[in-house]
């Protein structure tokens, strides 16, 4: 592509912290990149805000940057006033905003559907673009497929996913290409339907590599309340990835007064936290547990055992999450950086399969707590494909 | 064999210095994924001020030890002879006096030389670690590292800075030939100057010929810090590249959640009220700069320019968040190494020669921002090869 590429933003909102706000602000006003200013070499030409609560800064992104026209409709984002497909590129940010949540409890942000108005105009168009989606792909695993089945069908390039596979990691490692792996955990922190997506791309990201690639997913059980403490007394999963995640943690909170770090005990841990656990086989058969450890941590921590090694290997995806520490989301730099390769060469840097995965495994979980925890068979999830072998995570 | 060990504390209450790290000594610290109890038992404690939630009776409970009137006491464990494996003295928080330059009056000396009537009225000294700078007045500074090379001691100093993780990676080659480093920090002077100047020694340090000493500093403040930069004395280039590192812009950012060229907008400027530079001239040429950007910044990030290459390398030293503090963990691990093996890990020179600068920073600052010469900073040394911050 000799021109620079014209991108168009469609988020929910466009308000501090909002993910439409950390992404799109990123290809505006550039964001630190290994020893610079980086200023994305591309220019986000559209705008749709689809809800503009107290706080919306649109008004201001679109004064600042006159070359961002704000439109009525998706289809008009991507239009720009012609019958052409006019941008070479689309953000589809569908994170936070006033949606409605299901009986499930199911927050229905409405990645669907802007996908399926993408796609309108893709099909009238007969041209196509590639396309970013935040988070995961849809709450409904139907429609989270077919997203995907159509991405092939109409053959452009599509990514997704949360920022924990991209971001900072404590100590900078990667799990080894081809890694012979016999159990893996991550210890995070958030609610159902929400944080629980990280915590599954986090661990995804991880056991992607290991020796023979993605299989896919078999069953999903979850354990929550007296069940997860005596899961984890039973030893269902390992003691030693959970305080090995634990140990990575930078936001213990210590189980006695008057100390600043300490680690807790059983008891301490069940005074202080309100876990909920996620434990699932993929078909190589894999064991692997995904804890919202909620109260005791607020990071996500990965652990795994591996065939050989005496020690887990282990790393924290850190965040430096505003505004108690930082001010800055900067885990969303490493994250636009991705998007950016995909918008300049036509390639994502890594698969939008890991992330079909990850939505399956929200709702599958959803499912499974809502059954009191049930082993629920997950043959929709034994999704195969291959992991990059270069590392895509901030390290540099 | 079980380190005993003595500490002696200024204060011991909940979040002072003493009580991250004494309390890593009485119930561990993870360490490469694992928590870690140290070899480590602490038999004594002297500690200096009791204030409002002084925990120094409640731990000595718990963990059966005795608390002693006098550092010798301590160091003796209440009996005749040195009773003692290793001592930490943990002079950081409480209320001191503080003097014309704004230093406050940390007794690190006087109880380093309480430690030392010890020693050499026993014949037998053991290793020592004091946290943070060695004494805020250079002669007494040298005086601890020369006792400790006299008697033959192991003496650790120093800042967590060091050794907790960077943002990325970044770890100089030794023996590299650096241009030109800059370092930015926040916080007053001169507890977190101090803090930022060991973030910047512990990186060039590794240059080709390791330490030189320091031949000049001077200490500029307000529009001359800004001044000094159309002068070409300090590097806009490393600045950009140390800003870029950083997690925690204020001004626009915290208005509305937006990334910012702080630089290249103007916005720093208009954000720092009282921006001041550090500039430091080493005896083999390198010229060195830290800048304090209090409203603008509140990050530790490091640039340098490295001969043969355009683009700076730069890192931030990330100091994770409270209660936990890991990096104190980082730096309890290496005081525990230097317990376990007898040898320091990290040269004591290191915070001699920070200690040094430092304070003739600050007297350059109250004589008006004049160039100080400085030909008592003399002391040279190597880096050690190894790596020692977390990275594991």
């Amino acid at each position: 592509m000799s021109r620079r590429p014209r991108i168009a933003a469609v988020v929910t909102e466009y308000r501090k912290f909002a993910h439409g706000q950390h992404i799109v602000d990123r290809f505006l006003e550039g964001y630190g990149w290994n020893g610079r200013h980086h200023r994305p070499p591309m220019d986000v030409v559209s705008l749709y805000v689809d809800q503009r609560p107290e706080g919306d800064l649109t008004e201001d992104r679109v004064r600042r940057f006159p070359q961002m026209k704000l439109c009525q409709t998706i289809a008009e984002a991507l239009r720009l006033g012609t019958d052409d497909l006019a941008v070479d590129g689309v953000l589809l940010i569908a994170e936070h905003g006033q949606y409605e949540r299901n009986e499930k409890d199911q927050h229905l942000y409405p990645r669907y559907e802007f996908f399926m108005q993408i796609v309108d105009v893709f099909r009238a168009t007969g041209k196509t673009a590639a396309v970013f989606n935040d988070k995961h792909l849809s709450w409904h695993w139907d429609w989270a497929r077919e997203m995907y089945d159509l991405s092939l069908e109409l053959d452009f390039p599509f990514m997704a996913g949360s920022s924990l596979p991209v971001t900072w990691r404590n100590p900078s490692i990667d799990m080894p290409l081809d890694a012979r792996i016999e159990e893996a955990m991550c210890v995070g922190y958030g609610g159902v339907d929400s944080y629980d997506f990280h915590g599954f791309e986090t661990l995804q990201c991880m056991v992607e590599r290991r020796v023979g690639g993605e299989t896919g997913v078999r069953w999903l059980e979850t354990y929550a309340g007296e069940r997860f403490w005596e899961a984890h007394h039973q030893g269902l999963w390992s003691r030693e990835l959970f305080d090995a995640c634990l140990c990575r943690s930078h936001s213990l909170t210590p189980a006695r007064d008057g100390f600043n770090h300490i680690f807790p005990n059983v008891d301490e841990q069940k005074r202080i936290a309100t876990p909920i656990a996620f434990r699932y086989e993929y078909a190589d058969g894999l064991p692997a547990t995904m804890i919202l450890m909620n109260g005791l941590v607020q990071d996500f921590n990965f652990a795994a055992r591996l065939e050989g090694m005496e020690r887990p290997l282990s790393t924290q995806m850190y965040l430096p999450m505003p505004p108690k520490w930082k001010t800055l989301a900067n885990f969303f730099s490493p994250q636009v950086n991705n998007i950016e390769q995909m918008f300049l060469t036509g390639k994502p840097t890594y698969p939008v399969e890991r992330t079909l995965l990850t939505t399956g495994l929200v709702a599958a979980g959803v499912d499974s707590l809502r059954q009191d925890g049930t082993r629920l068979q997950t043959p929709h999830l034994e999704i195969s494909y291959p992991a990059p072998s270069a590392s895509t995570f901030w390290n540099s | 064999m079980t380190v005993r060990l003595a500490v002696i504390a200024t204060v011991y209450r909940h979040l002072s210095h003493a009580q991250h790290f004494a309390d890593r000594f009485l119930v561990g610290y993870p360490y490469e994924g694992a928590w870690h109890h140290p070899d480590v038992e602490v038999v004594s404690l002297y500690v200096d001020q009791h204030p409002v939630g002084d925990q120094s009776a409640d731990r000595a409970r718990e963990f059966g030890f005795g608390i002693y009137p006098t550092i010798a006491q301590a160091l003796r464990a209440g009996g005749e002879r040195l009773a003692v494996d290793g001592v930490l003295i943990i002079a950081e928080h409480g209320d001191y006096e503080i003097n014309e330059l704004g230093q406050m009056l940390y007794p690190r000396f006087e109880w380093f030389q309480e430690c030392v009537a010890v020693f050499e009225a026993e014949g037998r000294a053991v290793p020592v670690y004091n946290d943070k700078h060695l004494s805020y007045d250079y002669a007494k500074a040298k005086k601890m590292v020369d006792d400790a090379e006299r008697l033959n001691f192991p003496l650790m100093a120093g800042s967590s800075v060091p050794v907790t993780w960077r943002l990325p990676d970044l770890e100089l080659e030794h023996g590299c030939v650096i241009e030109e480093a800059l370092v930015i920090g926040y916080g007053g002077s001169d507890p977190m100057d101090y803090h930022a100047l060991e973030g910047l020694q512990c990186m060039i340090e590794r240059r080709r010929g390791g330490e030189t000493g320091v031949a000049a500093v001077q200490m500029l403040e307000g529009a001359a810090v800004w001044s000094a930069l159309e002068e070409g004395r300090w590097s806009r280039q490393l600045l950009e590249a140390a800003l870029s590192r950083g997690d925690s812009p204020q001004g626009l950012t915290v208005e509305d959640g937006r990334s910012q060229d702080l630089l290249g907008s103007g916005e720093l400027q208009r954000l720092v009220e009282q921006p001041t530079a550090y500039l430091i001239e080493f005896r083999d040429g390198l010229q060195a700069t830290l800048l304090m950007l209090n409203f603008a910044i509140a990050d530790y990030c490091f640039a340098a320019r490295l001969q043969g290459s355009q683009a700076p390398v730069s890192c931030q030293f990330f100091l994770t968040q409270a209660p936990n503090v890991n990096y104190s963990a980082s730096l309890v691990a290496k005081i525990d190494e230097m317990f376990q093996t007898g040898r320091a890990p990290i040269p004591a020179r290191r915070t001699l020669a920070v200690s040094g600068y430092l304070e003739a920073c600050l007297k350059s600052h109250h004589q008006g921002g004049v160039r100080l010469a400085t030909p008592h900073l003399s002391a040279t040394y190597m880096a050690p090869l190894e790596s020692h911050h977390a990275r594991q």
